[in-house]
Order: structure tokens, then C-alpha cells, then sequence
């Protein structure tokens, strides 16, 4: 394989609660490579866009710390780097679109202007020549009437028109990685696939590196060429999405397959869910995260913190079943086929 | 926009009429008629109040005389002093005070801003201590307490250096103004700057502020393009009611300072029972505060286009 | 790699694996209680409020003085200033015959005491008239001679000077004037330190001696104690202070109650009927809303037109409550509209709950948190309203004591004796701090949303 674009390496955060500390990334490490889509895929709360955000120098600090951890864009470490060279890789390097376009987007600004603010940040382009651009760019994002749209406010769009306008904004700069933190979570079905689309043609346009982070593996299913499962601030699989799909190797990320729900026209299989809750991460336990809710649990796992172990073609798991130690260390489980679709959190 | 100040104005005028006859009944409805009691009119005033105002006549075209005569602008003439009509009294003694009252808000908006969104950005640190220590003291001590101590901190002041920095009282020069302004601006301020405070911190943590973090953008230009923006509206919005306290307090100062205003000439109407003088300054003080209300709002429909637009 | 024992990979019961919550569950009021004294200002605030309500109930137990008693020798007395008074005899007129001037200034011909300070000067050359000036300032270069208090002919060297003498350093300067009765340029002065006399017929009077008994003159006595002063009338600050306390915690507590009361009626009426009922109550709260407050409350104090010997505090009271009421229904409705849209109602509903169940069980509980804030933060608007309104005469009549009306009577003497204005404004602010803290403090513990805050 080729140098990554980014390479992440044992990144922590913590942050400061009302009720303690909370150690929301725990040691998590991976790569992106160029042009391809990267989903960071978990359940609320396992620190995926915590993650993301640390790498963009958007945890709010304080509450917010980042106690270790290294990224490196082409050799160069970015972390908690406000500028490189003097210059903000944040909207030019790296682009990023939340969950939550009617929020994310400042109400007193019109949306031509908000988009053209970064070409004028990064490219120093002239206020009506960036917004000339801006019209361009929400033409490219498929928004009809740019033109018109571009002098238009948030609120007088509706929430997919408004997160083609954010990634719109996001692409302004043609950068190299796309971070989409959630992009469809809060649209409609029908929009979301949209989007998805959107943010496909684009990344094939561009070759752009996508960062997806998604709760939905239907999402993941669809978009992703690598997939990490995180877990409790961990990632606790890592592989293509084939491997994860059709070779999981962590009792998580069968349950989240477990969980999913499918198309079988018997209609008589159950989704079933994952008993119980995450651990509380004011007090991590000393052994495996998801060993109270796991069902393969063995003594070890309640103790000791599994380590990474490599499977096959790139593919890893952070648990104790593979351990070559282990004396019923197997292939995993070969997963029944299923269509993906959205994972009940 | 236009039908909405359309709508604005008209709610404004039936709430000046509603002002009006509450006043009206109001001061009707004190024991005995108003002329008789104790005071001895003179002749003259007795005369011109019976022309004027149809005394003789049944309550309800008494109401009708006052209203025609507020409509045409015309509050009446004065209880107490002969021939003078309060129409004079408010166009002598309102510029002042309205100077007075401009000077206070521009202060208080002005540094209630700035503070406010200074300690959101050295939030607990101790910049924001001290200043939100100061604020909650400003809140706490009542205006005429402030302006007293003003005045008697001023003439210490001047005793020590044996010179006069800035006169104890009167008006007439920008000298005199500054004094009365400030104390009456203060406690605004310290509220102001309070609202600022915590409406820059709910900004700060704002979605959209992220996302302008996201596309590298300098935190000069975010804090003066995102922030302040946004963080400015509640404060435009309680800006109208605290016209309205700013106003009220100018009474306490220009009897403090011996300002020759509006509010000085209506506690004392008050004190000597000019009826007609008090009637007519509580309807025009009454009036202006609803159309500083409107005003506000109107400010903030072109700030907030999500109120301009609809 | 050492090899892991093959037992440690055996499978796990099942009891070991379930999920505890680490953290123990609290009801919205104990969290909020916990949170609210976890605040160390609203906590102080909670004290400092206690303590006043036991300045103003107790306090008169332990300072028995009428606050309307004037003690005439000892007007606007600075805190811990000098109570001491040396006996002399009754007042004897004089004629300036008792000793001529002592070389060529100004001075005194018998020690400077409250009764009278007798001075004598040697004639000037030239002079026409005499002016006699007094000061309580030091005259200084730019000759601010102060009070011009006689002026004598120029056989007369001498002046007794009677008027209101207080115990403290006087500036006395004697002008000559010329034969137009124009001031000159020559002028004498003299620093004066007067002592507190009281003569015995006054000691008798005052109860500071019996008749009977035979006490030499210059014995020294002791007037009674006013541990804050007294004011300009002569009245002990801290028994004015505490009967003033009344008045204002009085409209403090009650004002805002009663008011708030009302508005939660009215408003919670409004959000469960609903429909045009609603509409037109909410109007109506509008137009009172407009009404500009201060000029009303100063309206209603000349409708009502309080009688001599009226404290004046009902009709403030009243005032309060027909201006005020609005604000606090417009918010309740609000709470009722928002709390009948949630789903926790719907739920309850389904679930076959009776409207009275959800008006206990839901409705009350969930809009006491906004209640009890309102409240506290009426409370500071209220004694502030009644301490403008008195300051400007507007509010408790003569002789009844309240901070605000101290606080006026204060401001014009406050060029001289400070305390008088100091001592009923540090009451206000203090009082009106403590009560703005905690209702910051009762807020931030009471707001849901800030559980998961910082």
C-alpha cells in the first residue's frame, strides 16, 4: 500500500465534566489513504466524531484535552497545529460537513457569503470573485437557482438544500480529505441518498479522501472502501468492508450486524439488539470495554485489555479471541449474508 | 418588512390610547375633583381649565375633549403656573433629558457589548472575575445610591486637587453631561453586560461557529463575522424595557445633579399635584417609551433577517 | 510475548458481566440542591439573607430605641464619634468685658465650648466694621472664609458665637472692612477645637443627674449610644435602620408574592382554556405590560392620594401588584403551552392519567423551578421600586423609616456626614446582592440543562 494522506496514531481526549474527567478517546490509531472513503462507524457517545474533531482542532478547550496522539498530512503533524507554514489546513486541506445543517450554518450571514468566506480566507480572493465562485460551487452541489440561493438565508432553506450548501463550502478550497461527521443523520431517507450520492460523484471528480462517520451501516455499506468499528473511545475493528461485513472478527461488530435490520422476505428473523450499555468512560474498566455486554466474554477479557491483534489482509481486532494464546482461537465467524440497512441505536 | 412596521406602529398607537385612558380615569378617580381640592387656584387658571376642559360637562365628553385634544397634540395647560401650556414645558425641559437619556444608552449599549463579550472570551479567568464582580455590584446598588456617590466621590475629588476637573451639577457643556450620563448608563451597563456575557458563551459553542472554525477561519474574523453578530441580538431585544428604566432613572439624576429635565419638572408636578402637567408628561413619556420599543424592534429586523425577511 | 495461562480464555458467568450504573440516581430537587450548595456565593447569599431577616425581627430586642426619638444634642453624629459632654454652668450673657486681646491676633476669650465660643481681637488700624466669619473647611489661599456670621462696629472687638455649635474643629477669620463696608485684604483667623458642654439644668433635664445631687462643674458625662450615628433630626440610624428593614423586606417578600401569585393564576387560566379566551386574556396582559411601570407606580401614589398619617405602603403595594403581575403570566403560559406539548404528558394521557393527576404530578412540578426564580428576582426588583419611589417622595410617607427615604434625608447632608446617605445604601445594596445571587445560584441549580454544563 502507499503512504497515507493521514495517519492518526494513539490519540487520546479527555474532558472535563461536571462529574469528572471522561476519557473519550482512548489510544485510537488509523490511516486514510487517498481517494478512498475511511468510515469510522459506533454507537453515540464512542468518541468517532470526538476523534474527528480533535484532528481539526475543534474540541472546545477547556473543557476538552488531548493528552497523546499524532497527525501526520504528508509527513506533517497537525495536531493541536493551529497553521502549518502560517497557513490554516482547517477548510483548505481538509473540509469538513456536520450532522446538523440548520444549526451549522450561521443565521445572520446569507449562504453565498458563508461559502465565499473561505475562498477569501485561503485563496485571498476578492469579495465578489469569491462569491462568484460560491454561486459555482452551490451549481456543482446540485443546488438549482445558485444564483438566487446564494443571496438566501439558513432559515429560508430546507435541511438537504442546506447541507448541499455545507458541502458546498466544504469543497471550496478542492481539498484533499473530506471529514463528514454524521452528514445524513438528520434528513430525511430520501434526501440523505441524495446526499450520499452527492458525496460520491464528488469524491470520483476530485479523488478526494472521505472521512465518513456514520452510526448507520447501511451508510457504511454504500460509501465505505476501509471501515473502523469504535467501541467505548476505542477502535475495536478495523478492515474493508468486505472483511467487516462478511468476516467480523469482534463479537461487536456481529452484534451490530445482529442488530441490523434486513430485507429476508420470511420475515420471521428478530433484530436483535445488544443488551445493556456502554461502559461509563468517568471510570473505564480495567479489561475489555464491551466484556459485560459481550457473549463470548471469557475471564481474561473482564481484567485485562485486549490488545490489537492482526487478522488477515490488513483486517484487526482488539480482543482476546484471537489471541494466539488462546487455545479456541479460530477463524472468526463466517457472517450470514445480509443487505446492510440502519442500525437501531 | 414595511407591513410589519405598519403592524408595529398601529399596536403602538392603541397602547398610547390604552396609556392615555388609564391615565385619564386614573387621575379622574381621585377622591373629590381634582380643581377643588386643596389647592386654591386663581382665577384666572380656574377660568381657562373650565374652557379647556368642559369641567362641567359628564365624564364621558370630558374624555372626548382630552382624547381630541391628545390627538391634536395638545396636552393642556399647567395646574400651577398661569398660562403656561405643558406642551412648553415638555419642548423646554425634554431635549435635556433626552440628551441625557441618548448619552446613558450609548454608554450602557456600548460598554455592555464590549465588556460582555471581553469576559465571554476570558471566561472564568480573571479579567471575567473582576468584571463580572464589578457587573453584579452595578446590578445591586440602585441608581440614585450610584449618582449620589458620584456626586460626593466628584466633589472629594475636586476639594483634593483644589481644582474643579468637572462640575457637581448643572448643565449646559459637555463637561456637565458626562458625570450624570455615566451613573445613569451604569447600572444598564452592568446588565448588559451580563446578557452579552451569556449570550457570547452560548455562541462560542455554537454549531455554526464550528463550522467557520472547520473552513480556517481567524478568530478575529470569526469573533467580529460570527459571533458578536449573533451574540448582539438578545441584547437589541431587552434594549427597548431598558430605554424605559434609563428614562425613569434620569428622574433621580437630574435631582441629583440639578439638571433642568423633563423628569426633574415631573416629580416635582407630582409633588405639587399639577394634575394637567402630569397627565400630560406621563402620556408623552408614556408614548415615547412604547415608540422606543418599536424602534428597537426595528432595529433588530435588520440585524436578524429571519425577522426582516418574514 | 509470555504465553497467557489457557484458563484466563475460559468462558466468563454471566453474573460478573452485568452492566452496574456507577452513579446514584437523584430526584430533580435533591440534584438541584446538591448543585445549589455546591455554589459557595448562593450559599453566603442564603446567610447574608437569613441574617438580615434576623437584623430586622430580632434586632429591635436588643436595640430597644424608638426610631422617631430625637436626641437633640447629638445631631448627625458620625459613628463612634465622641459621646463625652463636660459640665458648665447655665448660660450667662456676655459683653466682651471679661478680658481685653491678647497681643495682636484673634483669640479666644474662654475655652471654646458648645454653648458659645467668645472671641476677642485687637482693634486694626483703619478698620470701619468687622466681618466674622466661620468655617468647617481650612480657609486656604483662595480665602474661603465660609459662613459670614456678624458684623460689628469698630469699638467692638469681641464676638460670641452661639449658632449650632457642634463639637468639632471650626475655621474662625475676622475681616476688616473699610469705611464703604467693602472688604480689605487684612484678615485674622483662628483654628478653634470645640468641646461638648452640657450645662445643669440640660443634665437634669436629659436624666443624666438628679436635681439633688451636688456634681462639680467639667465632670464629664456620657450621651446615649448610637452605634451607627444618628441622623439629621437627631435619630438613632440603627433602630431607623431596622424599622426601615421592615418596610422593605415587607414589600420585598410580599409585593412579589402576591403578584406572582396572581400572574400564575392568570396565566396558567389562559394556557389550559386556551382558544380566544386565551388570546384575549394574553392581549390584555400585553397593554398592561406597555404601560410605562415607574410613572404608573408614581400615577397610582397620587390617585390614591394618601392621608396624613398613612405610612403610604399599601398603596404601593397595590400598584405592585396591578402593574406586575404580566410579566409572570405570560411566562407560565408559555410553560403550560410548552409542558402540554410534550410527551410525557401524551404518555401519561395514554396511560389513562386525569387532568388532576397532571396538573399535580406534571404541571406544578415542572413550572415551581420557574416560579421559585421569578420570585427570587422580584424580590430585589421590589425593594429597589419602593427605594426609588421613596427616594424621590413618591413612596412612604414621614416619619415612617425606609431604606429608600433614609437614603434620601441622607443625600442632603452627605457632603458633611456621609454615613446618613452610606449606612441605608449599603443596607439596599447588600440586600439586593444577596438576592440577585441566589437567584443566579436557585437558576443554574434549578435549569435541567445545565446538568450536563460544565
Amino acid at each position: 500500500m502507499s503512504d497515507p494522506l493521514l495517519s492518526i496514531s494513539d490519540l487520546r481526549v479527555e474532558f472535563d465534566t461536571y462529574g469528572g474527567i471522561v476519557q473519550a478517546v482512548r489510544g485510537v490509531s488509523f490511516d486514510v489513504q487517498a481517494g478512498q472513503t475511511t468510515a469510522i462507524v459506533g454507537e453515540s457517545g464512542c468518541g468517532k466524531s470526538v476523534t474527528v474533531q480533535s484532528v481539526m482542532g475543534l474540541i472546545p478547550s477547556p473543557p476538552g484535552r488531548i493528552t497523546s496522539g499524532r497527525a501526520m498530512l504528508r509527513g506533517t503533524n497537525i495536531l493541536g497545529a493551529k497553521t502549518i507554514n502560517g497557513q490554516d489546513i482547517r477548510g483548505d486541506q481538509i473540509g469538513m460537513i456536520f450532522q446538523d445543517p440548520m444549526t451549522s450554518l450561521n443565521p445572520t450571514m446569507n449562504i453565498g457569503s458563508q461559502i465565499a468566506e473561505t475562498l477569501i480566507v485561503h485563496r485571498g480572493y476578492g469579495k465578489s470573485r469569491a462569491f462568484q465562485r460560491a454561486i459555482e460551487l452551490l451549481e456543482m452541489s446540485k443546488i438549482p437557482e445558485a444564483e438566487k440561493r446564494a443571496r438566501q438565508y439558513p432559515f429560508e432553506f430546507s435541511g438537504g438544500m442546506l447541507q448541499r450548501a455545507m458541502i458546498a463550502m466544504a469543497i471550496a478550497c478542492e481539498p484533499d480529505i473530506l471529514i463528514a461527521d454524521e452528514p445524513t443523520t438528520a434528513l430525511d431517507v430520501t434526501i440523505q441518498a441524495q446526499i450520499l450520492d452527492l458525496l460520491g460523484d464528488l469524491q470520483r471528480e476530485r479523488g478526494m479522501a472521505i472521512i465518513l462517520i456514520t452510526h448507520d451501516l447501511g451508510v457504511v455499506a454504500r460509501m465505505a472502501d476501509e471501515v473502523l468499528v469504535m467501541y467505548a473511545g476505542q477502535i475495536v475493528e478495523q478492515g474493508s468492508v468486505d472483511q467487516i461485513f462478511y468476516h467480523s472478527a469482534h463479537p461487536y461488530t456481529l452484534g451490530l450486524r445482529a442488530a441490523m435490520p434486513t430485507n429476508d422476505p420470511s420475515g420471521s428473523k428478530r433484530l436483535s439488539p445488544i443488551d445493556g450499555s456502554p461502559p461509563d468512560l468517568f471510570n473505564p474498566p480495567p479489561g475489555c470495554g464491551y466484556c459485560p455486554r459481550c457473549p463470548q466474554a471469557m475471564k481474561i477479557c473482564a481484567g485485562e485489555p485486549p490488545p490489537v491483534i492482526a487478522l488477515d489482509q490488513g483486517q484487526s481486532a482488539r480482543c482476546w479471541l484471537h489471541h494466539p494464546d488462546n487455545p479456541a482461537a479460530a477463524k472468526p465467524n463466517q457472517a450470514p449474508t445480509g443487505q446492510p440497512g440502519a442500525m437501531d441505536e | 418588512m414595511l407591513q410589519y412596521t405598519v403592524k408595529r406602529l398601529i399596536l403602538g398607537i392603541i397602547t398610547v390610547w390604552f396609556i392615555a385612558t388609564a391615565t385619564f380615569f386614573g387621575m379622574h378617580a381621585v377622591p373629590g375633583d381634582p380643581l377643588t381640592t386643596d389647592k386654591a387656584l386663581s382665577p384666572t387658571i380656574r377660568k381657562n381649565l373650565e374652557e379647556k376642559y368642559g369641567l362641567d360637562k359628564p365624564l364621558v365628553t370630558q374624555y372626548g375633549i382630552y382624547l381630541a385634544n391628545l390627538a391634536r397634540g395638545d396636552f393642556g395647560i399647567s395646574f400651577t403656573q398661569e398660562n403656561r401650556e405643558v406642551n412648553d414645558i415638555i419642548a423646554e425641559h425634554f431635549p435635556v433629558s433626552a440628551t441625557l437619556g441618548i448619552l446613558a444608552v450609548i454608554f450602557a449599549a456600548v460598554g455592555g457589548v464590549l465588556w460582555g463579550a471581553l469576559t465571554a472570551l476570558y471566561r472564568n479567568r480573571l479579567p471575567d472575575t473582576i468584571i463580572m464582580f464589578l457587573v453584579i455590584l452595578g446590578i445591586s446598588v440602585p441608581s440614585f445610591v450610584v449618582a449620589a456617590l458620584g456626586q460626593l466621590s466628584l466633589v472629594n475629588l475636586n476639594q483634593i486637587t483644589g481644582t474643579s476637573i468637572l462640575p457637581v451639577g448643572g448643565w449646559g457643556t459637555v463637561w456637565h453631561m458626562i458625570v450624570p450620563s455615566l451613573v445613569l448608563g451604569l447600572s444598564t451597563m452592568a446588565y448588559l453586560t451580563r446578557l452579552m456575557r451569556s449570550s457570547m458563551l452560548e455562541i462560542v459553542n455554537a454549531d455554526f461557529v464550528r463550522t467557520a472554525k472547520a473552513k480556517g477561519v481567524p478568530a478575529t474574523q470569526i469573533f467580529s463575522r460570527h459571533q458578536l453578530r449573533n451574540a448582539i441580538l438578545p441584547v437589541i431585544t431587552v434594549l427597548g424595557p431598558q430605554i424605559a428604566i434609563i428614562t425613569t432613572g434620569g428622574f433621580v439624576v437630574e435631582i441629583i445633579f440639578a439638571i433642568p429635565g423633563l423628569g426633574r419638572y415631573f416629580v416635582q408636578a407630582v409633588q405639587q399635584l399639577d394634575y394637567t402637567v402630569i397627565m400630560g408628561t406621563t402620556v408623552f413619556y408614556g408614548a415615547f417609551l412604547v415608540f422606543m420599543v418599536i424602534l428597537v424592534d426595528l432595529i433588530y429586523g435588520l440585524i436578524d433577517p429571519r425577522v426582516r425577511l418574514e | 510475548m509470555t504465553t497467557l495461562d489457557k484458563d484466563a480464555f475460559q468462558p466468563l458467568e454471566q453474573t460478573q458481566g452485568v452492566h452496574k450504573l456507577s452513579r446514584p440516581s437523584l430526584s430533580y430537587w435533591q440534584d438541584a440542591w446538591q448543585r445549589l450548595r455546591a455554589n459557595r456565593r448562593a450559599i453566603l447569599s442564603l446567610y447574608i439573607i437569613v441574617g438580615l431577616l434576623l437584623f430586622t425581627f430580632l434586632g429591635p430586642l436588643f436595640w430597644d430605641v424608638d426610631p422617631a426619638l430625637q436626641d437633640v444634642d447629638q445631631i448627625s453624629q458620625p459613628p463612634g464619634a465622641d459621646r463625652s459632654a463636660y459640665l458648665v454652668e447655665d448660660y450667662l450673657p456676655w459683653q466682651g468685658q471679661a478680658q481685653p486681646a491678647r497681643g495682636s491676633g484673634l483669640t479666644l476669650a474662654e475655652p471654646a465650648t458648645t454653648q458659645a465660643v467668645r472671641l476677642v481681637w485687637a482693634a486694626q488700624p483703619g478698620a470701619a466694621e468687622y466681618r466674622v466669619y466661620r468655617n468647617i473647611y481650612p480657609i486656604g489661599p483662595e480665602r474661603a472664609f465660609g459662613l459670614p456670621l456678624f458684623e460689628t462696629p469698630a469699638q467692638q472687638t469681641f464676638f460670641e458665637d452661639r449658632l449650632d455649635l457642634k463639637p468639632r474643629q471650626y475655621f474662625y477669620s475676622v475681616v476688616v472692612l473699610d469705611n464703604r463696608g467693602q472688604e480689605t485684604d487684612r484678615w485674622l483667623s483662628l483654628t478653634v477645637d470645640v468641646k461638648r458642654v452640657v450645662t445643669r439644668s440640660e443634665a437634669i433635664e436629659r436624666g443624666l443627674m438628679d436635681a439633688a445631687e451636688e456634681v462639680p462643674l467639667g465632670t464629664e458625662f456620657k450621651f446615649a449610644l448610637h452605634p451607627l450615628g444618628t441622623d439629621y433630626l437627631g435619630r438613632d440610624m440603627l433602630a431607623r435602620l431596622m424599622h426601615g428593614a421592615r418596610i422593605s423586606l415587607f414589600i420585598g417578600f410580599f409585593a412579589p408574592l402576591l403578584y406572582i401569585l396572581i400572574g400564575v393564576i392568570y396565566g396558567s387560566t389562559a394556557g389550559f382554556v386556551g382558544g380566544m379566551t386565551d388570546q384575549a386574556m394574553m392581549r390584555f396582559a400585553d397593554f398592561v405590560v406597555a404601560l410605562p411601570f415607574l410613572l404608573f407606580m408614581i400615577l397610582f401614589k397620587v390617585i390614591f392620594s394618601i392621608s396624613p398619617g398613612e405610612s403610604g405602603i399599601l398603596p404601593m403595594l397595590v400598584a405592585m401588584i396591578i402593574l406586575l403581575w404580566p410579566a409572570t403570566a405570560r411566562l407560565v403560559r408559555g410553560q403550560i403551552l410548552q409542558i402540554r406539548e410534550e410527551g410525557y404528558i401524551s404518555a401519561a394521557q395514554l396511560l389513562g392519567a386525569k387532568t388532576n393527576y397532571l396538573v399535580m404530578r406534571h404541571m406544578i412540578p415542572n413550572t415551581m423551578g420557574v416560579i421559585l426564580v421569578t420570585i427570587t428576582f422580584a424580590v430585589p426588583g421590589a425593594i429597589f421600586t419602593e427605594a426609588f419611589l421613596s427616594f424621590i417622595g413618591m413612596g412612604v410617607a414621614p416619619p415612617t423609616p425606609s431604606w429608600g427615604s433614609m437614603c434620601n434625608e441622607g443625600r442632603k447632608t452627605m457632603l458633611t456626614t456621609p454615613h446618613e446617605l452610606i449606612f441605608p445604601a449599603l443596607f439596599i445594596s447588600v440586600t439586593v446582592l444577596a438576592f440577585n445571587l441566589l437567584g443566579d445560584g436557585l437558576r443554574d441549580a434549578l435549569d435541567a440543562r445545565m446538568r450536563n454544563r460544565d
